[in-house]
Parts: C-alpha cells; sequence; structure tokens
C-alpha cells in the first residue's frame, strides 16, 4: 500500500545559472507546486557562463514542449535558427564533406534497414551517394526549411530538426519563465559549502554578504569549477582525454554573411575542429583544439582566418577535461552540465546532457531521506548516457584517413572502447549497425557517419542478397523524385524565419 | 563487395529447426545452400516451447509466408491475448495480457496515477478485460479505438506448425534429408563436417544446432550448457469443439503448475512438476532448464531449446527462439573468419537469456510461496542483481528500470508488478500538479470505454469461426 504521507524535499537549491541552472529551475518549477517546494538558483553577476552559440539535437523540442513553450516565441527571444543536420568537412579525407542530418535515410523494407538496400544498388552504382535519400540533408543542402507534417504517409513526416540559438539568452529566457513559476533567484558569489560533519551531506552555501542559503537537495551547476560535487564533495572524475585529447576552446561571434545556413558545420583542422553556429543575426564559431599539439595563437590565427564575417569583439579562451564525475549525484547533490562531465560539442550534444540529468532526476525524484537506491540507479543511467554518446564522438576521430598532422596520426591509431571497436567491425564486414536500446544516436546516425569517415562496408548483408536490383532502384528512384520535388516546394530557411519567428533584433 | 558460396546446415526437425529452415532459405541468396538434415530430436521437446507466441510472432510468421488466413484455416491455431494466471502463488490472479504503451495522461505514465489513487491496473486492460470474458475482436488501425491498445500472438498446436512449415520448406531450394547424424567434426572454425547415417558426409561453412535438448552439434563444437535445475513435463490432447478463450491460463499447485492451450479442435495440458516424481505422471519427460553459456562456438550456433531452456510460463520460449532466428539472421558471416558476428551473436543472446530469466523471477518472486521442493528449487534460480534492482527500484517510486532491449517491455512488467501484488511505496511526484479529481475522472473514462467495449466484442469461438467463413469465401482456402 502507497504510505499517504511521504516525507517530500521542501527546500532545493540550485547554485549557478547559465543554460544548465535555469533549465534545472524551469524543469523543477514547472513540475512541482510553489506552494509545496522552495527553488532557489543562486547565481553571480561576476561569473560569466561559458554562453558559446548553441546547436542542439532535436531532442530539445521535447524539453521545451514538456515546459509547455511556443516555439515561435521561444526561437524570437534566443535568436534561433533550424537546424537539420551537422556538415562534416575534412574529416575522412581532406577536401571531402558529408552531412549528417537527422531523421531517417529513406524508408526500411521488410524490417530490413534501408541503408543494406542502398548498400546493395551501390554495387553497380558507384557515384550513389545515401545522403540523397534523407529528407533533411537534401532541404539542408538546398538551404530551405519546412515543418515536418505528422501525416506519416507524406514524405514530409521524414523531416526532423533541432535549433541553433544563443545559449545566453535561452538562459535569460528560462530565467523569466522560472521565476514566474515561484523560482527565487539570489545575486551572491558562494565563499562557503557548510557539510555535516557527520554525513557529508551539503547543509547550506554560504554567501559573500554573509547570507546562508539552507536547503534539503542541491543541484550543482557551477560549470566547471564544481564546486559542489568537486570542491566540497570530492567526487572523482573519470578522464577520457586519451580518447579525446582536445582541451582547449576559443570562442568567438563575427558578423553573418550570406544565407542562414539551417545545419551546423564543423571542420576538421591540424589538431582539432571549427564549428559555425548560424542564428538569426550572427554566426557563432569556435576552435577547439588539443593545447599539446598547438598553441593558443595558432588556434586563435586558424579561427580568425576562416571567418565568414568581421568578428564581433576578441576570442574567448575555454579550457576543459574531457570525461565525467564518478558519481553525477553524490550525497544530496546532483551535478548537472559542465560542473558533471563534459563532452565536446561535436555532435551538439551538451544541452541534450543537461537535459538527460534533469529528466531521469525527474522520473526518479526521491523522497526527503533521498534513498541510495535512487541515487545508485541515477548514476548508472547518466553514466550510461555518457557513455554512448563518448563512443559516437570517438568515431569521428577513429575513422579517418587522415595522417597530416600529429593530432590525427594519434587519433586514427588509438586504442578506442571495446564497444566502438566492435560496432565499427560489424558496419566494416557487412555494413551491419545495431542500436542500444534507449540510445540517443539511431542506426541511421551512425549509418550517416560511418560512411560519412569512409568505413565502406567489404560485402553487403546477405539478407538483401534475394533483392531484386532493378526493383531496388526503381524504389530509390522514387523515393529521391519525392523528397527533391518535396524540397522545391519548400521556402528557403531564411524566409521560413522571416514568417514564422524573426527577432528583429541585430547582432 | 564479394560474397561466395556457402552451405548452412540446420540439425534438427523440430520447431526450431524448421523455422530456422525457412527462414534461412526465405532470406539468403542462392549463394548459400541450405540443408535441414531432421532427425535428432524429438518432437515432445516442441512441447516446452509452451503452444503461445507473443504479439511479435505476426510479423515474423508473415515473413515466412505463414499468414493469418493460412493458421487459422490450416490449423487449429487461435488467437492469445497472453496469459491468465488464474491461481497463482499466494492465491494471485491476474491477466498477463499483451498490450500497445499504456496511456499517459498529462505525459505522466498511468502506473503513477494509480499508486496514488490505490486503483487496480486489469480494469484499465481491454486485452485482459476481452480474453478474461472470453471475447476477441482484431485490434483496428484506428488509434482512436480502446480496442487499437489490444495486442495478440497465437495459440497453436507445435506439430500442426511444423507441417505447415515444412510445406513451405518443400517450395523452396533447401535440401531436406531424413537421416540421423552420426558424428560432427568442426575441422576449424569455418569448415565443419557432418557425417549421416546413410554414409553421406556433408560439409558446412554453418551449423545450426537446433536439435533440442540433445545439443549434439553444438557440445561436439565444444558449447557448454550452465544447468542446476530439472523439470519434469507432459502434454495431454484433449479433442474439444468449444473454442476456449483467446489466452493461455495457468494453475499453479504445490507440485508444480498447468498451462491450458484453447485451440479451434482441441485442449492442450501441459503439466510441469519437480523432475524424478515417480508418481507424478508429469515426469513422462524431462529437461533441465538453462542455457548455453555462448550459444555459437566456432562455426556451430545454437538455436531453440538448444541454446535455452526456459519454463514456458509466459511466451518466452517462443520469444526466445524467433530472436535467435532474427539474432542469427541479421548476423549471416560474410568472411573467412566469423569473429565478429560470433562476438555480437553471444553478447545479445546473453542478455536475452538474463532478461526472460529476470522476468521469470519476477513472477515467482514472492515471500508466502509453497515451501515444497519445486518452489524451492523455483526461487532458488531467481537471484540476480538486475532484478533486485527492477523490484527495488519499482518499490521505491513506481520506476521501471529498463536495460538494453528486453525482450518484456514496460507494459509487461507493469502488468506483472500489479498482478503479483507489488505496489510502490509512494507515488511519483510527477503526479502532484494533476488533482485527484482529475485522475480519478481520467481513469473513470478510461474504465468505462473498455468495459463497454468488451461488451460489444463476440466471444472468441464466434469470431474464429466467421473469420474463417469469411476467409473461405474469399477463397484463402
Amino acid at each position: 500500500m502507497p504510505e499517504t504521507a511521504p516525507d517530500t524535499i521542501k527546500q532545493i537549491v540550485i547554485v549557478g545559472g547559465g543554460s544548465a541552472g535555469w533549465m534545472t529551475a524551469a524543469a523543477l518549477s514547472s513540475m512541482l507546486p510553489a506552494h509545496a517546494v522552495r527553488i532557489s538558483l543562486v547565481e553571480s553577476e561576476q561569473i560569466g557562463t561559458i554562453g558559446v552559440g548553441e546547436a542542439t539535437i532535436p531532442d530539445i523540442i521535447n524539453f521545451n514542449a514538456m515546459l509547455g513553450i511556443p516555439e515561435a516565441e521561444f526561437l524570437k527571444a534566443t535568436n534561433g535558427t533550424f537546424k537539420l543536420g551537422i556538415k562534416f568537412v575534412n574529416w575522412g579525407r581532406l577536401g571531402e564533406d558529408y552531412l549528417h542530418p537527422f531523421g531517417p535515410h529513406g524508408a526500411d523494407m521488410n524490417g530490413i534497414d534501408f541503408h543494406q538496400f542502398w548498400l546493395r544498388h551501390l554495387e553497380q552504382n558507384p557515384s550513389s551517394t545515401i545522403e540523397d535519400f534523407s529528407l533533411s540533408a537534401v532541404a539542408a543542402k538546398a538551404g530551405k526549411f519546412a515543418m515536418p507534417d505528422p501525416n506519416p504517409r507524406s514524405v514530409l513526416s521524414q523531416l526532423r530538426y533541432a535549433y541553433h540559438f544563443d545559449a545566453t539568452k535561452y538562459a535569460l529566457f528560462l530565467r523569466n519563465y522560472a521565476e514566474q513559476r515561484g523560482v527565487r533567484r539570489i545575486e551572491g558569489k558562494v565563499t562557503e559549502v557548510r557539510q555535516d560533519p557527520e554525513t557529508g551531506f551539503i547543509q547550506q552555501i554560504e554567501l559573500e554578504d554573509g547570507s546562508a542559503i539552507p536547503g534539503e537537495l542541491f543541484f550543482d551547476c557551477t560549470g566547471f569549477r564544481g564546486l559542489l560535487i568537486d570542491k566540497a564533495l570530492d567526487v572523482p572524475f573519470k578522464d577520457w582525454s586519451h580518447w579525446l585529447p582536445c582541451d582547449t576552446a576559443q570562442a568567438v561571434a563575427c558578423e553573418l554573411s550570406g544565407d542562414i545556413l539551417p545545419y551546423t558545420i564543423s571542420t576538421a583542422k591540424e589538431a582539432g575542429w571549427q564549428w559555425r553556429i548560424p542564428t538569426q543575426h550572427r554566426t557563432g564559431n569556435g576552435h577547439i583544439y588539443s593545447s599539446s599539439l598547438m598553441s593558443d595563437d595558432a588556434a586563435i590565427d586558424s579561427l580568425l582566418k576562416d571567418l565568414d564575417g568581421p568578428a564581433i569583439g576578441s576570442p574567448r579562451k575555454i579550457r576543459f577535461r574531457t570525461g565525467h564525475r564518478a558519481r553525477l549525484w553524490e550525497k544530496n547533490c546532483v551535478a548537472i552540465g559542465l560542473s558533471g562531465g563534459f563532452l565536446e560539442p561535436l555532435e551538439s550534444t551538451s544541452l541534450f546532457l543537461i537535459q538527460e540529468g534533469i529528466s531521469k532526476f525527474i522520473a526518479l525524484y526521491p523522497s526527503a531521506d533521498l534513498p541510495a537506491s535512487v541515487r545508485d540507479e541515477y548514476n548508472r543511467q547518466l553514466v550510461k548516457k555518457f557513455e554512448q554518446v563518448r563512443d559516437f564522438i570517438i568515431l569521428h576521430y577513429k575513422a579517418t584517413e587522415r595522417d597530416d598532422s600529429p593530432f590525427w596520426n594519434h587519433t586514427r591509431t588509438m586504442d578506442v572502447p571495446d564497444s566502438l571497436t566492435q560496432r565499427i567491425e560489424l558496419f566494416r564486414e557487412a555494413g551491419r549497425v545495431f542500436r542500444y536500446e534507449d540510445e540517443l544516436f539511431s542506426k541511421p546516425s551512425w549509418v550517416a557517419v560511418l560512411l560519412g569517415q569512409n568505413i565502406v562496408p567489404k560485402s553487403v548483408d546477405p539478407i538483401v542478397g534475394t533483392v531484386d536490383r532493378a526493383g531496388i532502384a526503381r524504389s530509390l528512384q522514387s523515393m529521391t523524385t519525392a523528397m527533391t520535388n518535396a524540397v522545391t516546394q519548400m521556402p528557403t530557411h531564411r524566409a521560413f524565419l522571416e514568417k514564422y519567428a524573426w527577432s528583429g533584433a541585430s547582432a | 563487395m564479394t560474397t561466395r558460396s556457402k552451405t548452412i546446415i540446420i540439425c534438427g526437425g523440430g520447431l526450431a529447426g524448421s523455422l530456422a529452415t525457412l527462414s534461412l532459405s526465405l532470406s539468403l541468396g542462392s549463394e548459400y545452400h541450405i540443408v535441414q538434415v531432421g532427425g535428432i530430436n524429438a518432437r515432445h521437446e516442441d512441447h516446452l516451447y509452451g503452444g503461445a507466441t507473443d504479439p511479435g510472432s505476426y510479423n515474423f510468421l508473415l515473413r515466412l509466408g505463414l499468414d493469418e488466413p493460412t493458421l487459422m484455416l490450416r490449423s487449429a491455431t487461435s488467437f492469445s491475448f497472453g496469459t491468465h494466471f488464474r491461481q497463482w502463488l499466494d492465491g494471485r490472479s491476474w491477466m498477463q495480457c499483451h498490450h500497445a504503451p499504456l496511456p499517459t495522461p498529462s505525459g505522466i505514465p498511468l502506473r503513477h496515477y494509480l499508486t496514488r489513487e490505490n486503483a487496480g491496473l486489469e480494469p484499465l486492460l481491454i486485452s485482459a478485460q476481452a480474453a478474461l470474458a472470453g471475447k476477441f475482436a482484431h485490434p483496428p488501425a484506428d488509434p482512436r479505438s480502446v480496442l487499437a491498445s489490444a495486442e495478440y500472438g497465437y495459440q497453436f498446436d507445435a506439430d500442426e506448425w511444423v507441417a505447415l512449415l515444412d510445406r513451405k520448406i518443400g517450395e523452396t531450394s533447401a535440401r531436406r534429408i531424413n537421416a540421423e547424424i552420426r558424428s560432427i567434426i568442426h575441422e576449424s572454425a569455418t569448415r565443419s563436417v557432418v557425417n549421416l547415417d546413410t554414409g553421406e558426409p556433408l560439409e558446412a561453412d554453418l551449423v545450426v544446432d537446433a536439435s533440442g535438448l540433445s545439443r549434439y552439434p553444438i557440445e561436439a563444437a565444444g558449447g557448454t550448457f550452465r544447468t542446476s535445475r530439472s523439470i519434469g513435463f507432459s502434454l495431454s490432447k484433449t479433442p474439444s469443439d468449444a473454442l476456449g478463450p483467446p489466452c493461455r491460463t495457468i494453475d499453479a499447485d504445490e507440485t508444480g503448475w498447468k498451462a491450458t492451450t484453447h485451440l479451434q479442435n482441441a485442449r492442450h495440458t501441459l503439466r510441469v512438476s519437480e523432475a524424478g516424481m515417480a508418481s507424478d505422471e508429469a515426469a513422462a519427460h524431462t529437461a533441465a532448464l538453462g542455457h548455453l553459456v555462448e550459444a555459437w562456438v566456432g562455426n556451430c550456433v545454437a538455436i531453440g531449446h538448444a541454446a535455452s531452456v526456459f519454463e514456458p510460463l509466459t511466451p518466452a520460449p517462443m520469444m526466445m527462439l524467433q530472436r535467435d532466428i532474427e539474432r542469427l539472421l541479421e548476423l549471416i558471416p560474410t568472411h573467412a573468419d566469423p569473429g565478429i558476428e560470433r562476438r555480437e551473436f553471444n553478447r545479445r543472446f546473453r542478455n536475452d537469456v538474463e532478461h526472460v530469466a529476470i522476468f521469470h523471477g519476477a513472477l515467482i518472486t514472492i515471500d508466502s510461496a509453497p515451501e515444497t521442493e519445486y518452489w524451492r528449487a523455483a526461487r532458488e534460480q531467481t537471484a540476480s542483481g538486475k532484478l533486485d534492482r527492477k523490484l527495488a527500484q519499482f518499490s521505491n517510486r513506481g520506476l521501471l528500470t529498463s536495460f538494453d532491449l528486453e525482450p518484456f517491455n514496460e507494459e509487461d512488467w507493469t502488468i506483472a508488478h500489479w498482478g503479483m501484488g507489488r505496489r510502490p511505496h509512494q507515488h511519483n511526484r510527477q503526479v502532484d500538479g494533476v488533482s485527484d479529481t482529475q485522475s480519478q475522472s481520467e481513469l473513470g473514462q478510461i474504465r468505462n470505454s473498455v468495459q463497454q467495449l468488451v461488451t460489444k466484442m463476440p466471444p472468441h469461438h464466434l469470431y474464429v469461426g466467421k473469420l474463417k467463413q469469411y476467409l473461405e469465401k474469399q477463397n484463402y482456402a
């Protein structure tokens, strides 16, 4: 029988603002009645946020929907644009590029993955590219955008999208949302984290002005500083830099020039890579690199040289360590965002990992005694999520043929997790891709990147060996025709935005 | 890209052997020679498949050319909304039905409302209520219909299905040899020689062990079967013109349990009890429960009972057999060294075995089970860290912890927990934003819709009768 009056948490303290802090505050305030739980967020204007131009994946739509945020309002407030995928330049080989689009390639038939049919087609049509069978990719290349059609029979139902936006504006947008729902914002810099001498649980945080904020549950959203999870609770960090050697980024915005692209661009460089994220009025840029193989000055030069337009301000340096806390929930502290772990934003997963941290917490929402079994399950699920994203990101570095710099020579020849080796080998043998349950990246995502990085299967899966080639060719032709027609009808990305959610703000 | 001609020999003539032979013949191109060698498994072992499938069998059989009209007209197959645990441990009784994802009012899982309202789950499940009332109708495609949430599998006679499959195999290029296997020599990871009692040696690139409990091929390759318990089992078939409900019925007693399957022309009763009980008719045959440590060893892949044996308390044995075949089809080796495929196959096999075991464990884990030899042995098999985690998380706040690609989904687990009398200690805070009045009203609406629909549905026997008349008129026969 359920207990009638369970002990509930009545005081939650979020330490740190930024995307992580305000996403947490917004989600909790949407779920918990303000009269029952007091939620406070402590942040200091003296401490800047990482806030670079942010690219996302389609899951962000679910997060905003959970909060009941109207899409157009959100896009206007954050200078947001639509994103249909990521273009990877110079990753597999210098001079080559490919798109990792959102959504499926073609249509699976008789329970067999579409890419298997395409691989059989490729045997006799070596110039065919799988991107031509992704509506998101075809639209992205044409600079077009339209909303997906909920009717599964429409080709437009295959479209998937996410956003590019200004992360600082997003945090502000969510701050308004959360404050309207009773979240109390406290301005102040944390000077002390007071713990119970026996249990080590955090009792309160103390601010520069001498005030104390007590709480039953604390969220550490203090970014790389990890004020609670690291400095106070000393939770060890699981370092993955041997697989992902980049440790520094230089970020700068520049003026927008030309069309607003409906995709992110990631260009592989000598010792890392550079991102380009278009928002409505400017482009966010960053150069991520390994500081042991490239100097800051060289990284900045390379970044500035490749900007689309004049830089807005000077590049800002960000140092990071790749990996995650061994336990993201320790005692009465949950680390969300960079304090919990960091994976470079090559596949735009930063906000997703924040979102997962929050949604798993909500699904496991504990009673006031914070049972160890709940913490344990939370940590199991979050670590699994980090590991899944990690393998997908490492794939981009491992599956390269580049041998033009020490950086690529290292990543190309390094040992990778067994789970990833097995995936690569399975694909290399006969194009087989198996998705783990609850895994973020779908089969088409793995296929797009594996093929894009030039891992072409040695043979097709025998299961398509009996399928008539001419029939496959006809099906593929009708798919491309339907997609091309659909994209022709779409407005340009800019035209769609101007009509739907133009912010009117300037850069 | 290259492929070369290969020979796959399937050892076994029962349900596993015939399903595998037909699946491989239809799925692989002409560069694969499929050979089935029958005769080394005993037909009574197929009774351990339990005579019931889950909803996943529909598409699986359809791909083999065994569509529903064929099953209904050419065998005594009937529909199954699941398993009715009519008299289970501690006097529990519930319908372990097949159901589409449960409703999520205001985006919150139904079980959290039920916990807060201390309400029953079964009255909200259309497939449970219909089965208990002996009613059946096909779920419509229109998602607005309450019946669209129902999912179904089949109740079947394994011997009949083998006969149907064998006819289909005859239409393919597969070669069938009715001979006994005298020996198998696994010469390397890519070549075996199967010696028949006819004196004919057959060379194989891949051997599929569908030999049931004998496991000769996989053991010859070095496979190890892990078991700690045996059961006795026997099947009795009672002719009957009156088709029973669209579900299997299971009743437990102190010495084991029996399952009744309701077919178009008969009632089958499978009795399962302690092995070696001389006074018990169920001890007619015995089977060791357990599984291979690795189901793919060298170039030999075991499927069905050769790979794992579970009590057919649920459709798990058929689900495992289907998964074994699908896993094999997805991983047919394409190159000289099948190491990559073998590793992946075994990884997923181990997961499947473990996940079936924990679901069955959840049906046994109860403090008040009889203190008899049979149930003590059954309980001793349930220890698992994953099951402990699932039970602890559900008990805390109704959380359904899931692991990679489990055969039993969230609905199966929710229904099983409720059926076993488990309830979260506290309701999940997600429902706090929805008032009691609102949630009671929503639950009431679902309950009423289900109740009203069930009264309008036809009895299972009438529905099957009319369906067959219709199909015959359409010349399906």
